[in-house]
Order: C-alpha cells, then structure tokens, then sequence
C-alpha cells in the first residue's frame, strides 16, 4: 500500500520482470531475472508471472475466450487444450457463459475476471495485480477481491497493489511504501498508521 | 488460436481501421495494374500493327553495278537484261531456321505491257499475300481471283477512263478489269495488278520473280538474322532488312514502357510512404496493448510477427483486390482509348507481380514501424494509456 506516487507500481513490475532495477537484483527461484536476454525475460513472465492491471487489460478485438488464451498462443498447446483451458478457466471466474463476448460487452467486474483468468490459465507461480479494483465500485471490488482469495486458499501466490485500506482485510502480509521504499512491513510487527 | 488469427479478429474487428489502409493500398495497385496493363493492351496492339504495317525484308535480284537512279531520277541507261530472280530458289525460304516468323511472303514480277498504244507497268501478284501486306490498299470491287482479271491503280484507271467490269486489252489479250485501287499516293498508283502466272506470261518472264516482300511477325524479331538465313538460300538475290521499322517501333514502345514505370514506381512510394505512416500510428496508438502482450510473455520477436503478419495480410488483399479492380478498369478504359481492337489478356507476371509487390512493399514499409514496436519497453508501454 502507499500513496499515490509512492512506488506501488514500480516495485510490482521491477518484480514481475518489466523494469529493471537501477541497483539490485530480483531472484525468483534463484533465477536473477534482469540476467536474462530480453527474450528469455518475456518467457520468465509468461511461465512464472501473471499480470493483472487496474483497467485496460483485454485486447478489444478478442472475445473473452480469446484473451484467456493469449498466454498459451505462443506455446506448443493444441488449439483444441488452448480453447478448453481458456474455457476452464473462465467458468472458474465464473464467466462461463461469456466465452464468446468481446470486452466492450462486458461490465468492468467482468473484464477484471477475464484478465484474472488470462494471468493464471497457465498456473503461474506468482499474481501480480496492480490495483484490480481500482476502477470498480464498491460490491464489485469486493466479488473480486473475494474471487482472488478463493485463489489464495487453494495456494496461489499473489502480490496486490491497493490504496484502499477497506481491502486490508484480505491481505496476509502488508508492505507500506513512501517515496519509492518500504516503510512498514506487517510480517515484522510493523504498525501502519492511517492512510 | 495462432499469432496470425490475433491478426486476423484485429483486422476483421475494427474494420474501419483496416479499411484506410486496405483501400488506399487497393487504389495504388490499381493504378500501377491499369497502367501496365493498358500499356500492355496498346503496345502490343501497336506492334501488331506495326507488323502488319508492310514489309520489313525486301528481296531483289542482285545488281551488277549500283544503282543510278535517286528519287525516281533515272540517271544511267535503263537497265536493258534485267536480271530477275528464279521462282524455283523461292523454294529455299521455307528451309531456314525462323520460317516460321514470317507472316507473308509476297513474290511479284513487273515489267511494261500495252494498253491503248502506251506502257503501263504491270504487277503480277499473289493477290492474297500482297494485299495482306498493303493493308492500305483499300479496293472498289474485288481482288484478281481468276488469271484472266485485273485491278488497276488509281492514275491508271484515270487515265485511260477505266470503269469496274470492263474489259481491257494487254498487249494483245482480253481481261476483265474486277477491282479498282484508292489513290495511294504512291507509286502503286501507277499499275495494272494481275495475278503472278498471268503477269508472267504475259511479260514472258516465266519462272521468274522481280522482288519479294517478306513481313516478319513477331515480337523483337531477329530481322537481320532472318536476312542473314534468307541470303544463303538465295544466293543470287540481295536481302535487305528494312531496319527502320523495325527500330523506330521498338523505340517508341521503349519511351511508353518508360513513362508507365515511372508512374508506377512513384506510385508504390506514395503506397509504401501510406503504409509507413498508417503502421507507425498504429503502433503509437496501441502502445499499451504491445506492453500487455510483452506483461502476458509475448517475445520481441512475437510482437515484431504480429504487427509484419497485419500488414502483410492487408497489403495481401489489397494486392489481390487492387489487381481485380485494375483489370475492370483496363476493360472499361480500353475502348475509350482506342478503336477496340486492343484486348485486355491474362498476363499471370502481371498478376503475381501486383500482388506480391504489393505484399513485399507492405513489408519492407512495415519493418520500421514494427522493429520499434518490439523494442517498447514494456513498463514503459504500459504506462501509456
Ligand atoms: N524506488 C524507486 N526509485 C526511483 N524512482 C521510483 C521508485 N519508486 C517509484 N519511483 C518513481 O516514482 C514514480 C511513481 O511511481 P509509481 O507509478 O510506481 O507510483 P504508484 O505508487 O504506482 O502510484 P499510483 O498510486 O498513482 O499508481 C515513477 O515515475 C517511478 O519511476
Ligand atoms: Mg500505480
């Protein structure tokens, strides 16, 4: 969390594998990322990384199913595993009759749970969301906060960008950033005052 | 789903976007196929006819001394033994290698003959040939068509007040005078037309022959090697090319070719300039969706695919409709042109041409624009929005 500014976003792509770090380095099983040819870095994110971003996620041209399957576009799948897992994972998010919409026929809720279900239908390890209720009203933010903790319990790793305190419930560990670093982590007892 | 079918719903999805490029690519290929191909119509009608324009091989008997004679100035004595070539070499002709080019062959013997107390220069011909030859000869009546038949020039029928179907007397035997010859203004003006057999009996020059015309058809026909072949078999005669035609013709072709191609050429620059732009601000424009595919694990290579793959696809189409519509074109513009003896005809280089420059233009125009759009920084292109 943080203010607007403080870095939130910075920090999850350095993460993620789209900006280098000016000084550092990311490990991500023991793999030093920004080591990588720029090309192996794109096949990094595609198995390791799913992205999720506040708003703008879906390419307008490409149903829902479409864009679920982008990720696996570039793999060696069959059209016929890439069309069934794109479905698979859209009546997870619970779009199944969906499959055939393109984005402009679909709320903001929606489009969220597609680009949800884009960064994980190849089960990457780690989610990264930049503020995916950002652009939301209240009950939806919630049905997709409630989405992604459902993901959570069955073991996925997400790393959440959000400057809205109401979704501190869901969080399990809370890292504070000001002026581009961490100034409180709740793993370690930190206190985080008022936003 | 492939990288290709990505292409395929973003072009198919926001038609209008593609419909710019695809119809301004379209009207270039258009204008570069109706150029070509009506330059193709016309040029080669142009040769056709030119072709058929007259005779661009002459034979005739070898000379013993040169000519004295210039303009129709005769200088020296007429010629009294004039040599005449025998008809039996003719023979020979059909022996050589481009026998086949040649489209008409057209033997004749000449000499004077008596109408009405005076000479007249009497032409014995293969009717058939020679007025398949002089395409400008236009005739009241009729060709000769049996041996006892006659046509007569234009200054002749004049002279002696000849009228269609009368009977003349040549030096002593009776013929039926079945066509007359339009004023030439030349110096076919002058004779009394007959059929070859007839004419040489007539002149007592039996076996003989006093010149052929040879037309060649062909495109860029060898005509000096065509002489070069006609001078072995018939040794006793001089074969000249009448090489003017023949340069001239091409010479003016070369110059039409030259303007067609130069439009065409601006023409593809403006195209390329069009797709170079049209890719350019489609890249800028789509700079977040390029960082989202490089954020989901696109390569650079991926994003350099799909954006050569779009305009491939568009230049494709465009190729292959700019190419119908161009030869819709030449038919309707053909007849305007021209008399509508020029024909449109199914040229594949021309086919396969249009489409595939289109194809590679659209490519090599597009390669800038999509080499910048796989170097985008992906964060940076996401911030874009
Ligand atoms: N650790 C850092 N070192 C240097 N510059 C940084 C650092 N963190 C952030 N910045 C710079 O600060 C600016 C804002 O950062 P960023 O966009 O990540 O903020 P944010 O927290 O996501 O803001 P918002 O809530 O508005 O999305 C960026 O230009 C970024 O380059
Ligand atoms: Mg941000």
């Amino acid at each position: 969390m943080g203010a607007s500014g403080s870095g939130k976003s910075t920090l999850l792509n350095t993460l993620g594998g789209l900006a280098a770090p000016s000084e550092g380095k990311i490990l991500i099983d023991g793999i030093d990322i920004y080591r990588l040819s720029a090309e192996r870095q794109a096949d990094f994110r595609r198995e390791y990384i799913g992205f999720v971003f506040q708003s703008h996620n879906l390419m307008p041209y490409l149903t829902a199913q479409e864009n679920v399957m982008l990720p696996l576009v570039v793999t060696g799948l069959t059209a016929k595993q890439k069309r069934s897992m794109a479905a698979e994972m859209l009546e997870r998010v619970g779009l199944g009759h969906r499959l055939l919409h393109l984005p402009s026929q679909l709320s903001g809720g929606e489009q969220e749970r597609v680009a949800i279900a884009r960064a994980l239908v190849n089960q990457p390890p780690v989610l990264l969301a930049d503020e995916p209720t950002g652009s939301l009203d209240t009950a939806t933010s919630r049905q997709i906060m409630e989405l992604l903790a459902e993901f959570h319990r069955e073991g996925q790793t997400i790393v959440m960008v959000s400057h809205n305190p109401d979704n501190r419930i869901w969080f399990d560990r809370i890292l504070t950033l000001s002026d581009g670093a961490i100034v409180a982590d709740s793993a370690v007892g930190d206190q985080v005052a008022n936003f | 789903m492939r990288l290709e079918t990505i292409v395929l719903q973003n072009l198919t999805r926001r038609l209008g976007r593609t419909a710019f490029l695809l119809i301004g690519l379209m009207i270039g290929v258009t204008t570069v196929v109706t150029l070509l191909s009506l330059s193709d119509a016309l040029s080669r009608r142009a040769q056709h006819e030119l072709e058929r324009f007259g005779a661009n091989i002459v034979v005739t008997p070898k000379k013993d001394q040169l000519e004295l004679s210039y303009g129709g100035i005769q200088l020296g004595p007429l010629q009294l033994a004039h040599k005449e070539i025998d008809e039996a070499q003719l023979a020979g002709i059909q022996q050589i290698p481009n026998y086949r080019n040649l489209a008409t062959i057209a033997p004749k013997v000449l000499g004077a003959v008596a109408l009405a107390d005076e000479q007249v220069m009497l032409m014995g011909v293969e009717p058939r040939a020679e007025f398949k030859l002089k395409r400008w000869w236009t005739l009241q009546g009729r060709q000769p068509e049996n041996p006892a038949e006659v046509v007569a020039g234009s200054a002749v029928a004049e002279r002696y007040n000849l009228r269609l179907g009368q009977e003349v007397e040549l030096s002593g035997r009776n013929f039926t005078l079945v066509g007359l010859l339009n004023k030439t203004g030349s110096q076919d003006d002058h004779l009394l037309i007959a059929p070859l057999p007839t004419a040489q009996s007539l002149l007592h020059k039996e076996g003989q022959i006093s010149m052929v015309e040879l037309a060649a058809l062909c495109h860029d026909c060898p005509v000096e090697e065509m002489a070069a072949q006609l001078r072995s078999v018939l040794p006793d005669a001089d074969v000249n090319p009448v090489q003017q035609v023949v340069k001239t013709r091409m010479h003016a072709l070369g110059q039409f070719r030259l303007l067609v191609w130069g439009i065409a050429l601006t023409v593809i620059a403006i195209g390329a300039l069009l797709v170079f732009i049209t890719m350019m601000g489609a890249i800028s424009e789509r700079t977040r969706e390029i960082g989202i595919y490089r954020a989901i694990g696109y390569r650079r290579s991926h994003i350099l695919r799909l954006v050569l793959a779009e305009a491939g696809i568009v230049s494709a189409f465009a190729g292959v409709l700019g190419y119908l519509v161009g030869v819709a074109a030449t038919w309707g513009i053909l007849p305007l042109l021209d008399d509508g003896s020029a024909h449109w005809s199914w040229n594949p280089v021309l086919a396969s041409g249009a489409i595939g420059a289109a194809v590679v233009v659209g490519l090599l125009a597009t390669l800038q624009p999509a080499f910048r759009a796989s170097r985008l920084e992906p964060s940076a292109a996401l911030k874009s929005l």
